[in-house]
């Protein structure tokens, strides 16, 4: 059995986009997520977002909301913090973009920019530098679609390996033309942040437990997949814990 | 803490099916890399790359279909319980790049979370499996987590496959960014100027002692430690101090309970790119000290295959220390002043029952493994 306390929830969703501890209402509903500008995000000039593609801005985004509801987005030295993702379509959006740079001219003017985030787990490298994360950071795609896979793998590395503190969540673009429309959640971002012990200071969600079944409990309570998990740890949200 | 053994592995490389004549390309300093047949390079930085022979395609299918088929071919058969896990960058990426001339084909296979499946259904595997995307530490990192499973006791045997393809794709992004080798890639060489992309694929079957012990299969051997960092840098380029690599290492030698002294020699990432082995030769002496120590680049053999290279070189490695030898580092020619004593032209004798082998890629991302000799 692997435990960790869920600390910080960020979602950029057709329906809403924010953090827990913001009060804003968590929905997630078909059609595709707002591209939130570099102001609705960071208050400070960001020289990096602007030219990032939009999977990464919206993987950046729910992972600074989390990071935020956490209290875990301002730092002074680099931190021992991981990412897991899940993705089903990845950065399909951004490399049909860039392939259309490569076919005119022999390839001659593809562009080294777009080839950049051609690799579905470069908006983790974003976060990392932004938010100077040094733990592991790895896409996961499964097949089908569910979303829970990083939970297991982030309380893995919470109890096995010594992490500290794991982002873990989903990011997904709707399917661009042409490539197949999977079975699964609607587009969108949805973070959590799990800590291997308590934090002073921290919101606390609740006790995120894996079964040795496999299956997933939030206060005892079965997890159905990343959606269920987060209404379930925003409607149950303990008070925060205050400083010993 | 269970024991981890590789007890059976495949191989795909330019040099053709299964580690023997890799295995003696290498110890006769040849290289697989060469004039490019599959797309029209001209008006890239090279029209070089290391593409496995052979290699069709049926009509409307990814040319990763008859390279998962002639690796997966090569297995003993695999426990029907058997976790799966891959590892690539970029999959049936040539199915995006035929679509995107104009070319009606199924884009089933540009989905990342198709290959486990096209793995377990091959194989009849209950497992549906994961694919894993960490740049070009992607099957390192699939390695990783395989291991810590069996090790933890929440698997008895894990299934990692990594495979890549050259693709015109990830050709013209690489020439795009400047990182092209003009000719054959030569890691750690002093005039090293840039990489060659490669294409392959390997798998390893993981089990936990007591499961290879129960099936009768003979360990190849064993894995140990492992670690992961991120350099929390530089999107496209490492950090120059290593300082990811080093936390990477570490962590490995501390899941090992090893310490440095131990480590008898490195199989590292070794693109051939200016900034890519100096930093891994910064990171090395910053763990390792000034003690010689055997490092090796297959790179300069099979050219970079990218989210295929970790498990290629874990097969590599285990060979390495099975025979007690590190092949010649196929390219290079006059070593960087850091990486002499350590990087060789010349093969070099292994004293010692542990091999470390990294990776590092975009995003920042840096895995290390230490590999053991069957009977550590």
């Amino acid at each position: 059995m692997l435990s960790a306390r869920l600390t910080g929830i960020g979602w950029v969703t057709a329906a809403s986009h924010g953090w827990g501890s913001q009060g804003q209402k968590f929905a997630i509903i078909p059609g595709e997520p707002p591209s939130l500008s570099r102001a609705e995000l960071f208050a400070q000039p960001d020289r990096r977002f602007g030219r990032m593609d939009a999977f990464s801005r919206l993987g950046l985004a729910g992972i600074t909301f989390a990071l935020r509801d956490a209290g875990l987005e301002e730092w002074r030295e680099k931190r021992a913090i991981g990412l897991i993702a899940v993705t089903t379509y990845g950065c399909l959006a951004t490399d049909r973009d860039y392939f259309a740079t490569v076919i005119p001219d022999g390839g001659a003017l593809a562009s080294p920019q777009l080839f950049a985030y051609t690799l579905s787990n470069t908006f983790l490298g974003e976060a990392a530098l932004r938010f100077g994360l040094t733990g592991e950071a790895l896409v996961v795609s499964e097949p089908p679609p569910g979303g829970l896979a990083p939970l297991g793998l982030a309380l893995e590395n919470l109890v096995w390996e010594g992490a500290s503190a794991m982002v873990a969540g989903l990011c997904d673009l709707a399917p661009p033309e042409g490539i197949p429309a999977l079975p699964g959640l609607p587009p969108g971002a949805v973070f959590i942040v799990l800590e291997r012990d308590r934090r002073t200071g921290a919101p606390d969600y609740g006790e995120l437990r894996r079964d040795n079944d496999g299956g997933y409990r939030l206060n005892g309570t079965s997890v159905a997949d990343m959606v269920d998990l987060v209404r379930q740890g925003l409607a149950g949200r303990n008070e925060i814990r205050p400083p010993d | 803490m269970n024991r981890v053994c590789v007890v059976d592995t495949a191989l795909v490389s330019a040099f053709g099916d299964g580690l023997p004549p890799l295995w003696s390309g290498l110890l006769a300093g040849r290289t697989a890399i060469a004039p490019l047949q599959r797309f029209a390079a001209d008006r890239y930085l090279s029209n070089q790359a290391a593409c496995v022979p052979g290699l069709k395609a049926q009509s409307g299918e990814s040319l990763l279909h008859p390279l998962l088929e002639r690796l997966l071919v090569q297995l003993a058969p695999v426990p029907g319980d058997c976790r799966v896990l891959t590892a690539s960058t970029k999959g049936g990426i040539d199915l995006l790049e035929r679509r995107g001339r104009g070319e009606a084909c199924p884009m089933e296979a540009v989905l990342p979370g198709t290959l486990p499946t096209l793995v377990a259904r091959r194989l009849g595997l209950a497992d549906t499996g994961l694919n894993i995307n960490a740049a070009c530490a992607s099957s390192t990192l699939a390695l990783a987590r395989g291991a810590a499973w069996i090790a933890a006791g929440a698997a008895e045997a894990v299934l990692v496959v990594g495979i890549d393809l050259v693709s015109e794709f990830v050709f013209s992004g690489f020439s795009a960014l400047q990182a092209l080798a003009k000719d054959v890639c030569r890691p750690f060489d002093v005039r090293r100027d840039g990489l060659s992309l490669g294409e392959g694929g390997a798998a390893l079957l993981l089990m936990s002692e007591e499961r290879a012990r129960r099936e009768g299969r003979a360990a190849l051997g064993t894995i140990h430690g492992w670690g992961s960092a991120n350099d929390a840098n530089h999107i496209t380029a490492p950090a120059r101090d290593g300082c990811g690599l080093v936390l990477a290492i570490e962590a490995a030698l501390a899941k090992a309970a090893l310490t440095a002294e131990e480590i008898a020699a490195i199989s590292a990432h070794g693109t051939g790119t200016v900034y890519n082995d100096a930093m891994e030769l910064t990171a090395f002496a910053r763990v390792f000290g000034a003690r010689p120590l055997p490092v090796h680049s297959l790179k300069g053999a099979v050219g970079h295959t990218l989210g295929a290279a970790g498990a290629i070189e874990a097969i590599f490695a285990l060979e390495c220390l099975a025979r007690q030898i590190m092949p010649p580092a196929v390219g290079l020619i006059e070593p960087e002043a850091a990486g002499r004593g350590r990087v060789s032209p010349e093969a070099q004798a292994i004293a010692g029952d542990y091999l470390l082998s990294t990776n590092s890629g975009f995003g920042g991302v840096n895995a290390a493994l230490l590999l053991g000799r069957p009977s550590c």
